[in-house]
């Protein structure tokens, strides 16, 4: 989960605002794109990751801000000439023309000849493993065919980025999933900078080297997929990715880099600096994840802290089970889960146990 | 259709709107000037008769000269109106869609009237052309209709797709709009055709007495001797006009069949 920051910058955004009337759909977007970088913009249904998408491509002008793509200003460069190509939510397949057809159509004012052409658009096409395809009509493809033919007819312009507007929401769970190595595989093999837009955020932190959550047309953080998991910058981040629990926390001093603090049903814990991002004046919360919670059995000793709970509801999920467990006599519960390894039966919804924690694993939020 | 009534009462619908329809090429071929049963046995003398028409001749020359031009003019500005209605957001759009639309329920008497006042009053002499603007005027709302709909089925990212894959705007259109919304386009352009082709108040107020077709029949109608063969003409016009619809189904259905969509709706 490395990302060199050594390469190259492929796109930066600097302050850029896009407005559709009174509507103020990107707030001040501001970052950088490695070149051959996994990036995703990930966010809920109307946060502008599509929008951010669509004025990388140009299809959208900009209200103000600069976007620059391998150096340039696409401030007058229209969408037919910037060197991206994207693949469409619908795939967009031409439904007039063949698969070669389609995969050649950004050919066609190549000076190559046409069998050079045909070659490229074979090659294309054995990449996304649709080799034997070309004559076939695009209408009689299935949906992840046309996702193939969308990726061919896209990357055969060698483009300095990739874009990818929620390409695999219209697949089923398995294909998803296969689609998503593939994907992974691709990007690595040809080496251009690919750029997701995803709602879903275990595809974001699969794919992608790094991340833009976004929130209401502004980032609200970028960073690689663990550093998001485990530090995320604000409450709505780190309850937008996976499951946490929020613990009502009280300040108790801040000095250097320790704050302490007082957390219902936990007690005193000290906290690294690194472990309590930017203030944004919401009341204090400490966030931990279900899986850096364990329940402890029989004479199992806690390597760091421990405390006492009780069981409320159990959720069996085959390989996993999550406990719902109120803590310490408080009234604060938290979700943990457990693996179900051999030896270990499930717990009992009233059963008195003791959870072990570790203050490393906590977020502070404040 | 479970209930019996419901059966004969569709039975008598359809009879009631084709039989009249079915009486044109009996007493086409009826060796009788009167029309009127008995038949008189076969004759093809008023399809000669017909055919030897100088005066029709020149109408149908002049009938189909204006539904040509109708058909196309209606289509192109069809394709403006509609594109621009489907694809942009422009203030006033409502009200103008709606202006361009209103031809369709304003009577054509009062449209033709109008027109004519207009046109003597600029002192622009009546023509074939005045009927075709005129005839323009009719149609458009009918392409505007059908072409609405056709753009709207379009997918607009594949237009973003082809701008993306390194197309102009225009070479888009060709390539990507243009075929996908054919069907349409030959739909349209065959319904204001036919529309044009039997037009009569624009024709009769505007054509300055020129010999045009539905107004040659109209006249002719008032000499009983000519009457079977302008049945034999309406026999023409009507396998004319099922050979143009079977194409225009035949049009239709090959459109969606290579676009790969599923058949809902259509004539036949």
């Amino acid at each position: 989960m490395t990302f060199s920051d050594d390469r190259p910058t492929m796109i930066e955004f600097k302050d850029v605002h896009k407005y559709y009337g009174d509507y103020h759909a990107l707030r001040g977007i501001n970052g950088t794109i490695k070149a051959g970088e996994f990036f995703s913009l990930l966010g809920p249904s109307g946060c502008g990751k599509t929008t951010l998408l669509r004025t990388i491509a140009g299809f959208e002008d900009i209200s103000s801000g600069v976007i620059m793509i391998d150096g340039k200003d696409m401030a007058n460069v229209a969408a037919n000439v910037r060197p991206t190509n994207m693949v469409f939510q619908s795939y967009a397949i031409f439904p007039h023309m063949s698969v070669e057809e389609n995969v050649g159509f950004g050919l066609r004012k190549d000076p190559r000849s046409k069998e050079e052409k045909a070659k490229a658009v074979a090659e294309a096409l054995e990449m996304v493993g649709l080799k034997g395809y070309g004559k076939r009509a695009a209408h009689a493809l299935s949906g992840g065919q046309r996702q193939r033919v969308a990726l061919a007819r896209a990357l055969i312009l060698k483009p300095k980025v990739l874009l990818l507007d929620e390409p695999l929401s219209a697949l089923d769970k398995k294909m998803r999933e296969h689609m998503q190595v593939e994907l992974i595989k691709l990007q690595r093999q040809v080496g251009i900078t690919f750029i997701l837009v995803t709602h879903d955020q275990e595809e974001a932190l699969v794919m992608s080297d790094r991340i833009a959550v976004m929130f209401e047309g502004e980032i609200a953080q970028l960073a690689d997929p663990e550093t998001l998991y485990r530090r995320p910058a604000t409450r709505k981040v780190a309850d937008f990715i996976g499951t946490m629990n929020f613990i009502p926390a009280e300040i108790l001093t801040e000095a250097g880099d320790k704050v302490e603090v007082n957390a219902k049903g936990l007690g005193h814990v000290a906290l690294d600096i690194a472990q309590a991002p930017e203030k944004t004046g919401e009341s204090p919360v400490v966030g931990l994840r279900p899986e850096t919670l364990t329940l402890l059995y029989d004479d199992q000793k806690a390597p760091e802290r421990e405390t006492d709970g009780v069981i409320d509801e159990v959720i069996y999920f085959g390989d996993m089970t999550y406990y719902d467990v109120y803590l310490g006599g408080t009234d604060v519960e938290v979700r943990l889960s457990m693996r179900n390894v051999p030896g270990r039966p499930v717990l009992d919804v009233g059963t008195k146990v003791r959870v072990a924690w570790s203050p490393s694993a906590l977020v502070l939020f404040r | 259709m479970k209930a019996p009534y419901l059966r004969a009462f569709t039975l008598f619908y359809l009879l009631f709107l084709y039989s009249p329809i079915l009486l044109l090429p009996i007493f086409a071929f009826n060796d009788g000037r009167v029309v009127a049963f008995p038949l008189q046995g076969f004759t093809t003398a008023w399809f000669a008769e017909m055919f030897a028409d100088q005066n029709l001749r020149i109408a149908a020359k002049n009938s189909l000269v204006i539904a040509l031009s109708v058909a196309t003019l209606s289509t192109v500005l069809g394709i403006f109106a509609a594109r621009a209605s489907v694809r942009y957001r422009f203030p006033g759009k409502a009200p103008l869609m709606g202006l361009i639309m209103l031809p369709l329920v304003l009577p054509e008497m009062i449209v033709a009237m109008a027109l004519l006042v207009v046109l003597l009053s600029m002192g622009i002499p009546l023509s074939l052309f005045t009927v075709i603007v005129g005839q323009v005027l009719i149609c458009t709302p009918f392409a505007v209709a059908i072409l609405t709909s056709a753009f709207q089925s379009l997918d607009r990212s594949l237009e973003e797709a082809a701008l993306d894959l390194g197309e102009t705007p225009w070479s888009t259109f060709r390539l990507i709009v243009l075929p996908l919304v054919m069907p349409g386009i030959m739909a349209s352009f065959l319904i204001c055709f036919t529309i044009s082709f039997d037009e009569f108040i624009i024709a009769n107020f505007l054509g300055s007495g020129q010999p045009i077709l539905s107004v040659y029949i109209f006249g002719q109608f008032r000499f009983p001797a000519k009457v079977p063969s302008m049945l034999a003409l309406g026999t023409v016009l009507v396998c004319f006009s099922i050979i143009l619809l079977g194409f225009a189904e035949y049009m239709r259905r090959r459109g969606i069949a290579k676009a790969g969509g599923k058949d809902s709706g259509g004539f036949l």
